[in-house]
């Protein structure tokens, strides 16, 4: 199938001006993948986000008792843990459900005392789900039928002045309001990287704390997922398993100053493609307008003989698109190894920021940052070149309506 | 109106406004043109001669009085319709050729055709035609760069005439040509009339094309100075222009 002329026409006009066409295409192509980098950055931030909040103790997704959302108190407990764990585990693409049992807890030893939030954790899992408690620098992890053990974090065991086996008082507030004390041996130091984090680790059986608390159960059931983009999906195949009284929250209900810093990062990101493609389109609109000034001769003769307005914007689209086409092929060039390699090598933030406390709202962010790679960077490349090169052709299309088809008879 | 009138002017004017000076180009010219004619608009610069070919090409509308071009009053038409008119019944002819660079012969007579909405296939059988028809089937894989002025002018003409129009506006066609060549192209336009009833309408200097004329018409001062017919005769007692 042969192009119609008018096709013909805009697509030869492109290349009278060959170096002005190329510029054009550059900028197009240029500006495209600065935006696709941005946005591949910005997914890979939301990713790792998104992966560190859940191995950080959020989870993806969070069973809780009805009510905690507004007031965070580690003392609730689950109308039916066991049943909101067997459901949990029967979910397609599980990687972990794991309860925790929490209570606010004094810690003693010597002349010291810390305040802390004692986790009771069943100790088979919790080291799929919490990522804090994989380095151990001293001694070992929990084991499942230990008792009166305690795993520390590294801040916290300086901050009591105690090392590994020494012998620590935990006092908390039971049930009923009475003052209940017991004694934990620390069988593990954990060091994650962050001093801020290291000051809040403090673990033990789930039995330990219902026997401080006098309260059975869990409090809560935290989730992970093979695909973080699947969690609406897993959460509505959830709903219907869990016990009456209890709830389902994903990470950014459970964290959302965490969303709330990934919202601001994407409208950054956001504001930085609207801007470079403004800028883009300044360039091609000049470009175009170039054009169609100096063919106003060849444009006034069309419209004498009969050319119409939408004819004529047709042709200037058609420009447009044959630019955006160009572009999006030049996007993709230069964006797709770039962001390849990105996504496969990362950025070390320290290399940056030096040896940074990369803790950030009791999450643990990982210190290289991975761009997001896949098929999605053809379609954005598609419509960040066309939307810059059909919005940059509306005002020269326009112009080229405008012109006076009378001027045909006066001589050049 | 006699219904082979495809053309008639009853008191038009046309004043153009440039900031505040007003320039009356045309001061009411009454003037009827039948089928068939192979009529010359002659006179000085500044007399209107574009300017009355501008409002019976539907280019623009007269000040006052009334315009009709086959049947159809300028004055009450709008942009759009104008240029379908334009499209569909009416043929222009250049003084500088106006060819569009970068397509072919074939191509030019083509995009009119394509602008009417014909079909591909139509278009091309009837370009090719229209092309052999007026000896120019060697040039149609040419560019305009590639052709001398006469062929240009050649190639213009069967733009104007491929889509079979019955009105051709003719803005002084032999003005860049020399001799041999605007007798070719007055001998081509005069057989288009002669042979498929066209007709033609020149605004001309040359006396090349007025000795084909079977009317010339005068204007002087955006008036009708002398309307003569068979005028070839007449004009060349005529003193010049």
């Amino acid at each position: 199938m042969s192009l119609s002329v008018s096709s013909r026409f805009a697509l030869r006009s492109l290349l009278r001006h060959l170096r002005r066409t190329l510029l054009s295409v550059v900028g197009v192509g240029v500006g495209a993948a600065i935006g696709l980098i941005t946005i591949a950055w910005i997914s890979g931030e939301e990713g790792m986000i998104v992966r560190a909040a859940a191995h950080s103790g959020t989870g993806h997704l969070r069973i809780v008792p009805t009510g905690w959302a507004d007031l965070r108190d580690p003392g609730q407990r689950l109308a039916d843990w066991e049943r909101d764990l067997r459901a949990a585990r029967a979910l397609e693409g599980i990687v972990v459900a794991t309860p925790r049992a929490r209570t606010e807890a004094l810690l003693g030893f010597g002349t010291r005392i810390a305040s802390v939030e004692l986790t009771g954790v069943d100790p088979r899992t919790e080291r799929r789900a919490l990522r804090f408690v994989r380095n151990i620098a001293e001694g070992r992890y929990l084991t499942p039928t230990g008792t009166g053990e305690v795993v520390v974090g590294r801040t916290l065991a300086e901050r009591l002045d105690a090392m590994l086996e020494d012998e620590l008082v935990v006092t908390v507030v039971g049930r009923d309001g009475e003052m209940n004390s017991n004694i934990l041996r620390i069988v593990g130091i954990v060091e994650t990287g962050s001093r801020e984090i290291d000051a809040q680790v403090c673990q033990v059986r789930m039995e330990t704390v219902e026997e401080l608390t006098g309260l059975s159960g869990a409090g809560e059931v935290t989730i992970l997922i093979d695909d973080y983009r699947r969690i609406e999906e897993a959460r509505s195949r959830l709903a219907t398993g869990i016990a009456a009284g209890d709830v389902i929250m994903s990470w950014d209900e459970v964290a959302p100053e965490l969303l709330a810093g990934l919202q601001v990062d994407q409208s950054f990101a956001d504001v930085t493609v609207v801007l470079v493609l403004f800028v883009v389109l300044l360039g091609v609109a000049s470009a175009q307008l170039s054009g169609v000034l100096e063919r106003r001769k060849e444009l006034a003769v069309l419209a004498a003989l009969g050319m119409r307005g939408t004819q004529m914007v047709r042709v200037v689209v058609a420009e447009a698109l044959a630019l955006g086409v160009s572009g999006t092929v030049l996007a993709l060039a230069i964006a797709t190894p770039v962001i390849h390699w990105l996504a496969t090598s990362g950025v070390d933030l320290r290399d940056m920021a030096g040896d940074v406390d990369l803790a950030m709202s009791g999450v643990l962010i990982d210190p290289i940052f991975y761009a997001d790679f896949g098929a999605w960077i053809v379609p954005y490349a598609i419509v960040l070149s066309m939307t810059a090169t059909i919005v940059a052709s509306i005002y020269p299309a326009w112009f080229a309506t405008r012109t006076d088809p009378a001027s045909a008879l006066r001589v050049a | 109106m006699n219904d082979t009138m495809l053309v008639r002017a009853e008191d038009v004017t046309k004043t153009f406004e440039t900031g505040k000076l007003e320039v009356r180009a045309l001061r009411g010219i009454t003037l009827d043109i039948a089928a068939g004619e192979f009529l010359a608009l002659v006179g000085p610069s500044g007399s209107g001669k574009t300017t009355l070919l501008n409002l019976i090409g539907a280019l623009d509308r007269p000040t006052s009085g009334k315009l009709t071009v086959l049947g159809r009053d300028l004055a009450g038409m709008g942009k759009s319709e104008r240029a379908q008119l334009r499209l569909t019944s009416l043929g222009f002819v250049f003084q500088a050729y106006n060819l569009v660079p970068v397509l072919t012969a074939r191509e030019n007579v083509e995009f009119v055709l394509e602008l009417q909405g014909m079909a591909s296939r139509e278009r091309r059988d009837r370009s090719g035609a229209v092309l052999d028809e007026l000896g120019l089937g060697e040039l149609r894989n040419r560019r305009p760069r590639e052709m001398s002025g006469g062929q240009q002018q050649r190639v213009a003409v069967a733009r104007a005439v491929a889509a079979r129009p019955k009105l051709v506006l003719a803005d002084e066609p032999t003005a860049n040509l020399d001799t041999e060549n605007a007798q070719m192209l007055m001998g081509m336009m005069r057989r288009l009339r002669d042979d498929q009833g066209m007709t033609f309408l020149f605004s001309t200097h040359d006396h090349r094309v007025v000795d084909h004329a079977t009317r010339v018409v005068t204007l002087r001062d955006g008036t009708v100075a002398s309307d003569e017919r068979p005028g070839v005769a007449a004009y060349r007692g005529a003193p010049p222009l």
